[in-house]
This record gives structure tokens, sequence and C-alpha cells, in this order.
């Protein structure tokens, strides 16, 4: 007999038929998944593009002009916003961004809002202060979320609580390769005055109340808008990544599969012949 | 009435895209009307009841937050959720009224939770008005 028994190896390659059924449905969930959380970002994009334009808009056409928002204060205190995942399983889609925000809180004194189970469950065995668990299922999390999350860090930004609020999210530069990257919140970067040539426009729009109070009262909706892209960013990211890992890991036990085929086959012509020379011996 | 072009666009997408003969909405400052030709103009949205006109017809709808904004005549409206009266879901508001009424009697309620109640008892309030325009 050669090595194992032929029985044996029928056991593995029928859990190994399991496993892969499980990742294959689990890849195709997740595809599905993906195309959903892009028609998202599809959606709510120029919703967020007129907000910018507005915004630059105040901002260049008053040269003194100043808000709270855009104020740079010594930087004292950090807020990190992170965005991972509730479920494993999606290759280094939540180490990569967790690691890279560890290394960034390292030396600062920060707090951090964690988005999705893995974050809250690694921020807290790492015992780096958390401000609230609400948002522990990533998921669930909806563009109403983001508006109160926005409005609570501006109102937190305001009182001097952080000076500096970012965002950690992975973003999706294509199917196969996910980035995580960081992004500054508050205080707001000045919209570039240079980027197109400011056309000819007339200079008298007006502005109910004044435009620093229409500019105080979008800029945590705006901000709301940037945490809604990046969520959804994120999550495209997250099932990208699940994709791609089921995709392998299918990959895997196909190849299995067919080494232990040929195995099986082995093992069973070699009993056949075994038996028929038992026989011929015998006669 | 002389028509202008109105586009209302909300974080789940485009809502309207079209002509209007009028449009009215409540601002922080108080409600407005935008007709044909306005000079342009910006103001940030408060949250109560907007009133679009077009082809002769009124639509009524529940506008909470965002931004109005009028530029070389073409009107924008970018509200954070906008919904036409005949599709507000009355029970889901008076559900989230009973939550945030529940929170805002609760005495241990900690400050955020209550401004939190607050703006949710607002917006329930709101739906439910406007949905009895329909």
């Amino acid at each position: 007999m050669a090595g194992v028994s032929t029985k044996e190896i029928k056991t593995r390659i029928r859990s190994m038929e399991s496993t892969k059924q499980i990742t294959k449905a689990m890849e195709m969930v997740a595809a599905s998944k993906l195309r959903r959380a892009q028609a998202q970002v599809a959606n709510s994009r120029p919703y967020f593009e007129i907000l910018y334009t507005t915004i630059r808009d105040i901002t260049r056409s008053n040269r003194d002009f100043s808000s709270p928002y855009l104020k740079e204060r010594p930087v004292k205190k950090v807020m990190y916003l992170v965005i991972a995942g509730d479920r494993g399983l999606a290759g280094g889609y939540n180490s990569n961004i967790l690691k890279l925000v560890m290394s960034q809180i390292q030396d600062k004194d920060a707090v951090v809002l964690p988005i999705g189970k893995k974050a809250v469950d690694f921020f807290k065995s790492k015992n780096v202060p958390i401000l609230t668990e609400n948002y522990a299922e990533a998921a669930s999390v909806g563009i109403g979320d983001c508006f109160s999350i926005s409005k609570q860090l501006s109102k937190a930004f305001l009182e001097g609580e952080f000076d500096e609020v970012y965002v950690a999210y992975t973003s999706f530069v294509s199917m196969l390769s996910q980035q995580p990257a960081t992004m500054q919140l508050l205080p707001l970067k000045k919209p570039e005055a240079r980027e197109e040539p400011a056309a000819p426009r007339r200079c008298d729009t007006i502005y109910e109340g004044d435009s620093e109070e229409v500019f105080a009262a979008i800029v945590p909706e705006y901000l709301g808008g940037i945490l809604y892209g990046a969520l959804c960013e994120s999550r495209a990211s997250e099932q990208a990544a699940r994709r791609s890992a089921m995709d392998s890991a299918t990959q895997n036990a196909d190849e299995m599969i067919a080494d232990l085929s040929l195995k099986f086959n082995r093992a069973r012509q070699a009993a056949i012949t075994q038996e028929i020379t038992e026989i011929v011996a015998g006669s | 009435m002389t028509p202008f072009h109105l586009k209302i666009v909300t974080p789940d997408g485009l809502i309207f895209d079209g002509q209007a003969e009028e449009l009215i909405v409540r601002t922080t400052g108080g409600d407005v009307a935008i007709l044909a030709r306005h000079i342009d103009y910006v103001a940030a949205l408060g949250m109560g009841r907007a009133v679009v006109v077009s082809n002769g017809q009124r639509r009524t709808a529940a506008c909470i937050g965002g931004m109005l904004s009028v530029s070389g005549g073409e009107v924008t409206l970018v509200p954070t959720t906008f919904e036409w009266a005949d599709k507000i879901d009355v029970d889901r508001a008076e559900a989230s009224l009973q939550r945030a009424d529940k929170v805002l009697h609760d005495e241990s309620a900690s400050s955020t939770d209550i401004q939190l109640a607050e703006a949710r008892l607002h917006r329930a309030l709101v739906r439910k008005s406007v949905a009895s325009y329909k």
C-alpha cells in the first residue's frame, strides 16, 4: 500500500471540497457587496462636490476670511477616527490599517474613535483611550451616523478638546490593491486658490446671515460627507481584499484537491495491482 | 411663471433635476422663496417644509440640513435628507419620536445623548407635520 489509505485520502478530499465551497461563496458575496459599496460612493459624490465648491468659493471670495475651523493651533491632543472591518478573513485589510495608525500615534497624546469591531478590539488590547464604542459595527454605520460623528467632532474641536482630527481609512486603488491612508479633517486645509484660474465671477453673492455663518453651518456637513466617503471606500476595500483573499483560498483548495486526487488514484491503482498479484500468485 | 433649472442632490443621490417655477425652503434664517432670475445666493438650511412648484404642480417635502445655492440662474439644493411628503414613513417618524422622548425624560442620560435625542425629536416632528400635507 502506498502510504495513506484510500479512505483517509477520500475524507480529506471531501473536507477540502466543502472548504472550497465556502471560500467560493464568500468570494461571490464579497464581489456583490463590493459593487453595492461602489454604487453608494458614486451616488453621494455630486453632493459633496457641490459642498466643496461652495466652501472653496467662500474662502476665495473674502480675502480676510477667518474661521475657527481653519485655524491651526499648537498640537497637544490629536483625535484619530479609524475605520476597519467587523470580521477577519480579508487578507491584510484590518492589520494594515491598524499598524499604520499605531505607528502614527506612538509618540502623541491621541484618542481614537474606532469604527468596526476589529478596530475596537485592537485599541482596547493596546490600552489606547477610546472616545466611544458606539460605532463598533462598521456595517451598520450609515450616513446619519457620519453626520452625528462629524458634528460631535467639530464641536469638540471648537471647544479645544482636540487640536487635530484625522481619519484613517483604506483607499480603494483597484480591485487588487488597497492602500491604508490617513487624512486630516480638522483644522480644514484652506482650499488651494490657484487650482484653476479664478473664473470671471461676480462678487455679489448674497449669503443668508453672512458668509462666515454659512461656512460654519456647512463645515460639519462637509466633514460628515468626507467621512462617509472614507467609510464607503474602506468598505469597498474590505470587500475587494476579502474577494482576492478568498479567490486565492479557492485556488489553493483546487490545487490541493488535484494533488490529493492524484494520490488517491495512485493508491487505488496500487491496491488493485496488489490484489491482482495476489490472485495470480495464488492460482 | 418663468421656470428655472432646479437640482436637488442628497448624499443618497439625485432627487430632482428639471424645470421648476418656485422653490420654498426653510433656511437657518427662516423661510425663503426662490423664483426665476434670483440673484446669486447661498444659505444654510434649517429643518422644515420645502415646496417645489413645477409644471403648475405643488409638491411638499421634508427638507433637513445642508444648503441652498443660486448661481447664474441655476438653483441647487443640497439637503442632508429630502423626502417627498407622500414617501415619508410616518410610523418610523413616530417610533423615532417616542425613542427621543424617552431619552429626554431619562435623568441619567448624558449631555451628548440628550443633544442627539433633541435633534432626532426635531426631525421626527418635521417629518410628521410634513406628512400631513400630502
